[in-house]
């Protein structure tokens, strides 16, 4: 493309969504970014278009359903290049909570190049305008556009006046030290995002935080609270990161005192959780392994 | 007669979720519907048997967003049911907090979509903006704007302390003069009478014969609601008037919508004066033994039924549902019939359709 003059009057960057079969939450508050003026994307220089043929930014919502696959692309393909094109929520960028149904097809990057992921369950629409103003800025360099919009000058722009809204349900954090492995977090995950590793070391703790409902269950059942909710929800990121994006891990075994086999370390959550209170005794026998401490503390049992 | 068929999209109907229909029109005048559905059709039946009852719970508030806590909350009662547990007071009352809650939002954003249609854009950004009060009352209370995530097995996951509900109250207080502005705007402005008098009507013996629900029904002058009719949770001990129309057209469908929104802010400040002290659920992790049950709940958008079956393992055999949606979509047939092709987005809208609960 050619290069275009310096001080050219920028043109607003023309926003289209598609709804991939999603639950509504993620076009409902799309919806506020269109009409909320603390929301509103026009402070990004952006606006929406009712047709796809003037569009530069696709927004997709949804897990992509089997149904409405051929609708989608179809109206993908009607959106001239160069485009770019955001997932919006983390059904579309790994299937979220839908994962594994025969009636969907996702995740969405099987079909069509995705370029930015704005996870969330819904996203707050600050993410979502966060995300919008870093498709703008990337569909503004493939133009040819040298010069920035004003409004994304600088990049902590992207954030604009947003801190964290109080007690807002973010990403998890994972502190190894309290895990006790139970895998209950795993057990309640409707997404399947968070899966445990064993190996000879220890237990390896991966959560996606694409594949995350934001649901805080886990944090809920954690019975030690190795699993906390954090207000952190700036989390849209380019697709290159997709994998990246993830929580990790790793409560190493300790070898038993006495015997020498591994074990996994008794966290002291756990301890506070079944006797409110330490004991010397308690915290000599928790370094054993169960067979171990099983002797130590009633003389052992002949099976 | 010479009649053509045209096809509509979700552009041209002003819907948030895609929904086709097959419009049969003489001229301009509709004489014939059929809908496509099918879009958002992500296999739920198939995908709560393969989940266990606690990834359920946030299965199921994603079943749908803007009614997203009838779902949880119900199917957490059905499995309470199935179990012989009861849940706290307390608990009770915070479910119904939720309920009504999102009751109000799912109202007003509704009330904001058919003044956008109308072409009233100034009244939809002030709908969205008051709107906005309910967004950051959801987010400052529960975490999220849309998903509450406030109920789990045996009660709720979350309870308000002496501040919270300080903050509650005050934001419910908020927003007493801006829903009665509303309702006066709603009730009298001419404009918006002109659109929406005498537009869709749906006669008391066709909403009877079509079993509409919710809103609808209610609109249409039956005097239902789950609420009153078989009062669950706590709502036996809370006063409320059931909102009923006798138009039945699309301005009497806001009507009731806006009047229960406003209904449902006195509905919370009852909860929070005559909410007892205590704990707010049962029992962390209590077993569920092999049993089926009906539960159901006053939707925003009207009864929700949920069928649990379930072995004794901790995934359910089987869970139906039947949304307060599915029976009014077919009472379009009845709304749409002579009016101008123009009208239809309007008359869609006045049912509140949710297309993601009816496709499941």
């Amino acid at each position: 493309m050619e290069a275009l003059p310096e001080n050219d009057p920028i043109p607003p960057v023309r926003l289209y969504r598609i709804n991939a079969g999603s639950c509504n939450g993620c076009d409902v508050e799309l919806a506020t970014t269109a009409s909320v003026a603390r929301f509103d994307v026009e402070r990004w220089g952006c606006r929406y278009s009712e047709s796809p043929a003037d569009a530069d930014i696709v927004l997709i919502t949804g897990p992509l359903t089997v149904r409405v696959r051929d609708k989608v692309l179809r109206l993908y393909g009607e959106v001239s290049e160069p485009k770019v094109t955001v997932a919006v929520g983390v059904c579309p960028i790994s299937g979220g909570v839908f994962r594994d149904s025969y009636a969907v097809v996702g995740p969405i990057d099987r079909y069509l190049p995705v370029d930015i992921n704005v996870p969330g369950c819904p996203p707050h629409p600050r993410a979502l305008g966060a995300g919008i103003a870093k498709a703008a800025t990337l569909w503004r360099e493939r133009c040819g556009y040298t010069q920035p919009s004003p409004e994304l000058a600088s990049p902590g722009n992207y954030d604009g006046d947003a801190v964290a809204p109080t007690g807002l349900r973010g990403k998890m954090r994972f502190n190894a030290a309290a895990c006790v492995g139970c895998r209950m977090c795993e057990h309640v995950c409707a997404g399947g995002a968070i899966r445990f590793d064993e190996t000879d070391t220890g237990l390896h703790f991966t959560l996606w935080h694409n594949s995350c409902a934001f649901c805080g269950l886990c944090s809920h059942y954690c019975p030690t609270k190795a699993l906390s909710v954090t207000d952190e929800w700036q989390m849209s990121h380019l697709q290159e990161d997709k994998y990246r994006l993830v929580e990790q891990g790793v409560v190493s075994f300790v070898p038993c005192t006495d015997c020498g086999s591994i074990l996994l370390p008794v966290a002291p959550e756990l301890l506070r959780v079944a006797y409110r209170e330490t004991s010397r005794e308690i915290e000599r026998l928790k370094t054993l392994c169960p067979e171990c401490r099983q002797k130590q503390s009633i003389g052992g049992i002949r099976r | 007669m010479s009649t053509s068929v045209i096809k509509l999209g979700p552009h041209q109907l002003a819907l948030e979720e895609p929904m086709y229909f097959r419009v049969e029109v003489d001229g301009e005048i509709v004489v014939g519907l059929d809908v496509l559905a099918g879009y958002v059709h992500r296999g739920m039946e198939h995908l709560v048997m393969k989940r266990n009852f606690y990834q359920n719970i946030t299965l199921l508030e994603r079943l749908c967003s803007l009614c997203s806590n009838s779902h949880p909350s119900t199917f957490c009662t059905a499995v309470e049911e199935v179990a012989g547990i009861r849940i706290p007071a307390r608990a009770e009352y915070l479910r119904a907090i939720a309920d009504e809650i999102k009751r109000i939002s799912s109202h007003l954003f509704n009330c904001a979509i058919i003044a956008h249609i109308i072409g009233q854009t100034a009244l939809f950004k002030t709908v969205m903006e008051i709107r906005e009060i309910m967004q950051d009352t959801k987010e400052s209370i529960y975490g999220n704007r849309m998903d509450l995530a406030a109920n789990c097995i045996g009660g709720v996951r979350y309870d308000l302390t002496p501040e919270s509900a300080a903050y509650l109250g005050k934001q419910m207080e908020r927003m007493k003069g801006p829903l009665d502005e509303l309702y006066r705007t709603y009730a009298t402005d001419q404009a918006i009478r002109t659109r929406t008098e005498g537009l869709g009507i749906l006669s008391k013996p066709d909403a009877v014969n079509y079993a509409v629900v919710g809103p609808v029904a209610r609109a249409s002058g039956i005097v239902y609601d789950v609420r009153k009719k078989n009062p669950y949770g706590a709502y036996d001990r809370l006063r409320f008037e059931v909102a009923t129309e006798q138009g039945g057209d699309v301005r009497a469908r806001a009507m009731v919508r806006l009047r229960e929104a406003r209904e449902a802010v006195s509905l919370i400040e009852q909860c929070l004066a005559d909410m007892p002290p205590g704990a707010i659920y049962a029992d962390t992790l209590p077993e569920i033994p092999a049993g089926e049950t009906i539960a159901k709940s006053e939707a925003p958008r009207g009864e929700l039924i949920y069928y649990l079956k379930t072995d004794g393992t901790d995934m359910p055999v089987r869970l139906k549902w039947r949304v307060p949606s599915y029976m009014n979509w077919d009472a379009l047939q009845v709304m749409l019939k002579g009016h101008s092709v123009a009208d239809i987005p309007l008359i869609v809208n006045s049912i509140d359709p949710c297309i993601s609960c009816t496709d499941r």
